[in-house]
């Protein structure tokens, strides 16, 4: 159910994807006959006890009732690949669970750095484009690639701060990268749209660079303003605008498997059951197309 | 030190407002940008958010006393933060406890203990109160006014899994205030 299928166009429609992260088994019942593949974030459905994290059990059970019905990714927020020190440990353990329990299609991790000398930063860093940094990520991603033997994919993230000084255009390190590791992208066209807004990112210019064939995911999200920054705050509907930028994406990335409305837990209460619903049949009926 | 390290080494002093004025040119310009602000700000926010979902009452009691933003930004600046939410209310109502306002002391830890006894720890808490805790928790309920500290009066409040309701209180008359 969840692979791709082909339509009569020259790539194939992706599968539609959304988040779900336990604890609303209403929702879960309303939104698994609109989707194919479920994405779950280890970090979420974790719960730390005595500084130990640990997957919830009552939670996996919900994965479970319905895996005969969707496939399951997993996309994580806490390896922090990027630290100079080391990635967090605790999140592959949580994720050797999941592994342990499902088989996931693929798992993804943000290219960014949460934890810096052991302590959470609070957000997500964006690296530093340098062949130093380029260095680190690749022997992980291949560290990674080598342990669990599925695809893995790396997402960027926004640049809310001034970008430190590197080597490499944003598209040339990605390129870099997947070609020295063959790791996967998800490409997210709200982060996209965000730096744009924020930074001055030309999407267009960017896409032209990207060696596209990687991309075997496509996030798309709404946020909110803040003192007229776009935030990756995943709170809203997707804006017609960032859907055009991921239609476009959709056009242009040959290997494209999945596309992932993104929300979080905690936005459920605001864009409501029926919110969500409307937006997965949008976003569906949108990639169709 | 790495270039990668000193970079992110002086990203988390920044976010974190900590330290002395950075050297390196990179991060002087990120100090000076409004974007620190936000993302501090975002920092900063999430974590309330987290708070108020986890520390139910001592929040409210925070917002009552018009300290909550600056308590809450105090304690993301100078701790550790934890991704986990039920290990970031924890440490942060644990770094509530020397608080100088007894009722602040009382409530937070009052709820730590409860939270940490729901969560399967078998150890017996005691918690003092300057007042009728009842009174306490449906004012923050309810949004109406504290209760007035009692002179001379002291609550001792005890909290265990093995006890009726998790919890008992009695109150006794103290010839020393707490």
């Amino acid at each position: 159910m969840a692979s791709a299928h082909k339509v009569g166009r020259t790539h194939p429609v992706p599968a539609l994807a959304t988040t779900y992260e336990g604890d609303d088994p209403a929702l879960l019942e309303r939104i698994v006959p609109l989707i194919d593949t479920i994405e779950i974030s280890p970090d979420a459905i974790a719960r730390s006890d005595a500084k130990q994290a640990r997957l919830r059990p009552e939670i996996l059970e919900e994965y479970q009732s319905v895996l005969p019905h969707v496939n399951l990714v997993a996309h994580g927020v806490g390896l922090s690949i990027g630290s100079f020190d080391h990635w967090d440990e605790s999140y592959l353990r949580l994720l050797d669970g999941l592994f342990s329990r499902f088989d996931l299609d693929w798992h993804s991790e943000h290219l960014a750095c949460t934890v810096v000398a052991d302590e959470n930063v609070g957000t997500m860093l964006p690296l530093p484009r340098t062949e130093e940094v380029l260095d680190l990520i690749c022997e992980r991603v291949q560290a990674i690639q080598k342990r669990y033997g599925v695809p893995f994919l790396l997402e960027h993230v926004i640049h809310l701060l001034p970008d430190m000084p590197g080597e490499f255009t944003p598209a040339g390190f990605l390129n870099a990268l997947t070609s020295r590791t063959g790791c996967g992208l998800i490409l997210d066209a709200y982060n996209l749209e965000c730096d744009a807004h924020n930074q001055g990112l030309d999407i267009c210019a960017f896409l032209d660079e990207l060696d596209l064939a990687p991309v075997r995911e496509l996030h798309l999200a709404g946020g909110v303003q803040h003192k007229g920054f776009y935030l990756d705050i995943h709170s809203q509907p997707t804006r017609d605008t960032t859907l055009a930028i991921g239609l476009d994406i959709i056009r242009r990335t040959p290997n494209l498997r999945v596309v992932t409305y993104e929300f979080l837990k905690e936005a459920v209460v605001l864009l409501g059951h029926d919110g969500i619903c409307s937006e997965l049949a949008r976003i569906r009926q949108a990639i169709q197309q | 030190m790495t270039q990668l390290e000193r970079q992110q080494r002086g990203l988390l002093n920044l976010i974190k407002n900590r330290g002395l004025p950075p050297d390196d040119p990179y991060l002087r310009q990120v100090a000076g940008s409004r974007e620190l602000t936000i993302v501090r700000e975002i920092a900063v926010w999430w974590r309330a958010f987290q708070i108020e979902d986890q520390c139910y009452f001592t929040s409210r009691l925070l917002k009552r006393r018009e300290c909550f933003d600056t308590i809450v930004t105090t304690y993301f600046n100078n701790n550790p933060t934890s991704p986990f939410i039920e290990e970031l209310g924890r440490d942060f109502l644990n770094s509530l406890r020397d608080h100088d306002d007894c009722l602040i002391r009382a409530v937070s830890q009052f709820e730590l203990a409860l939270l940490q006894v729901r969560a399967g720890c078998t150890d017996c808490f005691e918690v003092h109160w300057d007042r009728h805790p009842d009174r306490v928790i449906l004012a923050l309920e309810e949004g109406s006014e504290l209760p007035a500290s009692e002179t001379g009066c002291l609550y001792r409040m005890r909290i265990a899994r093995d006890l009726p309701r998790l919890l008992v209180c009695t109150r006794e008359y103290a010839t020393q205030q707490e």
